[in-house]
């Protein structure tokens, strides 16, 4: 009996050290991480809005890039077709509608 | 002015049916290996992205060591759009110099250097040196203490090299240590000299590569399946992987903003452990491996000789590799171009570990 409330003291003492540890790590921790995120320079816009209107620019950005890649390469596709053909090429001495 | 008469008006004084006649015919061959074609052009556009950011910043960028940093600061938190066109600018000039590595090791590989085509790997190679030197001068204008560290060992390896090391370290620098001096001059060389040699070169290179056409890999002479018209074909897909190429470094310039260290202070202990930019990495691990004497003789000297020897070589191969400028298959020729690719990747990778 004796033996069991030594060892329970013993628990609380450890979990009483654990909890002031964690105690003074957090408000530390709360202290340094504004002093270095002043030293931080920000090289992106911090305010919330400012970083909703970039990213959504990106996402219309690549929507653009792929609508322009689709294009090309339908103009391409429709290029080869008529090179396979073989009527590309400007025929001499045609007739002109002037 | 209608169009007919402005095109009878440029007709009569210019040969445009010379000029279309030659786009008409211009092409490009097809064979396994033409997607290297198209890291030149590649490389080019992402030297336009360079060009057109550069000028912007440089409307802002003081180019005094008491303001630069504070000027780049000021563009990256006070300017409308200042920290994307630094980004874009930084995250450019990654991806021209990855580009041109990749450029430079698919010519050594595919032996496009071979006769008649020698003048062209010359100047290449020397953009490729130009563009490095770009890196280091443009790394060098942020003024923080990475990369005043940066430059102080890059001129400090130069000047180890025998008779002409001395002398380009005291050209590099302005001084006797990086200063502010160092500043002027590397701004100087950042946005006049090498921008300078830059065009000369590239209009030179690709006008031989006009005169020459493109180069057929050897092994793919017989295999060639046809020829593709360049107006409008290669053009268009050239097109392509430009708008993906934006579309990556806007990405990146998006989500990974360069970040702005300390800035500099000459009389400062450098940082710990520094490194260089990816692409000295090689360099940097190469140095790594040597020990600080040999056989009495300094380490670092012996490592500068030998590397500069390396880089001399493969500046000259074209003219080593006798059997490709007669046509012939030169097995040894090839494994030296493995040798140079693989020892390149791994050492960046090594470097960029450790």
């Amino acid at each position: 009996m004796k033996k069991i409330t030594r060892t329970i003291y013993n628990l609380k003492k450890k979990i009483k050290k654990i909890l002031y540890l964690s105690i003074i790590t957090t408000i530390s921790s709360a202290i340094a991480i504004p002093l270095w995120a002043e030293e931080k320079i920000e090289v992106f816009p911090s305010a919330p809005y400012d970083r909703f209107i970039i990213y959504q620019t990106l996402i219309f950005f690549w929507i653009g890039i792929i609508g322009l890649i689709v294009i090309i390469r339908m103009k391409l596709k429709e290029i080869e077709r008529i090179q396979d053909m073989g009527i590309h090429r400007e025929e001499k001495d045609i007739p002109l509608l002037d | 002015m209608s169009y007919q008469r402005l095109k009878k008006w440029f007709d009569e004084r210019y040969d445009f049916h010379g000029l279309r006649s030659w786009t008409e015919h211009k092409s490009v061959p097809v064979h396994k290996y033409s997607i290297l074609y198209y890291t030149g052009g590649l490389t080019m556009f992402l030297f336009v992205i360079q060009f057109i950011t550069g000028m912007v910043l440089s409307f802002y960028y003081v180019p005094y060591h008491e303001q630069a940093h504070k000027s780049i600061i000021e563009i990256v938190t006070k300017l409308n759009m200042g920290w994307f066109f630094r980004s874009l600018h930084h995250w450019g000039a990654q991806l021209a110099i990855g580009v041109l590595f990749v450029h430079v090791f698919g010519t050594l590989l595919l032996k496009a250097y071979r006769k008649p085509r020698e003048l062209i790997w010359l100047t290449g190679f020397i953009l490729l040196g130009i563009s490095i030197f770009f890196g280091l001068s443009g790394y060098f204008l942020l003024w923080d203490e990475r990369a005043f560290a940066a430059v102080r060992v890059a001129t400090g390896g130069a000047g180890n090299l025998p008779v002409i090391g001395g002398f380009i370290k005291s050209f590099l620098r302005g001084s006797l240590d990086v200063t502010g001096e160092t500043l002027t001059r590397f701004y100087a060389f950042h946005v006049t000299v090498l921008p300078f040699f830059t065009l000369l070169l590239m209009g030179i290179h690709i006008l031989l590569v006009q005169y020459h056409g493109m180069s057929i890999p050897l092994s793919q002479q017989n295999s060639v399946k046809k020829h593709e018209p360049f107006f409008p074909n290669v053009l268009y897909k050239d097109i392509i992987i430009w708008l993906l190429c934006l579309g990556i470094v806007v990405t990146l310039s998006v989500l990974l903003p360069p970040e702005i260290g300390k800035k500099a202070d000459p009389l400062a202990a450098p940082p710990e452990n520094i490194k260089p930019e990816w692409y000295f990495l090689f360099l940097f691990q190469t140095l790594k491996l040597f020990p600080g004497d040999i056989m009495g003789l300094n380490g670092e000297v012996i490592a500068i000789i030998l590397i500069s020897l390396g880089i001399l070589f493969f500046f000259l191969i074209p003219f080593f590799d006798r059997k490709s400028a007669k046509g012939e298959k030169s097995t040894a020729f090839t494994w030296i171009g493995i040798l140079y690719t693989v020892y390149f990747i791994v050492m960046t990778i090594v470097g960029f570990l450790t």
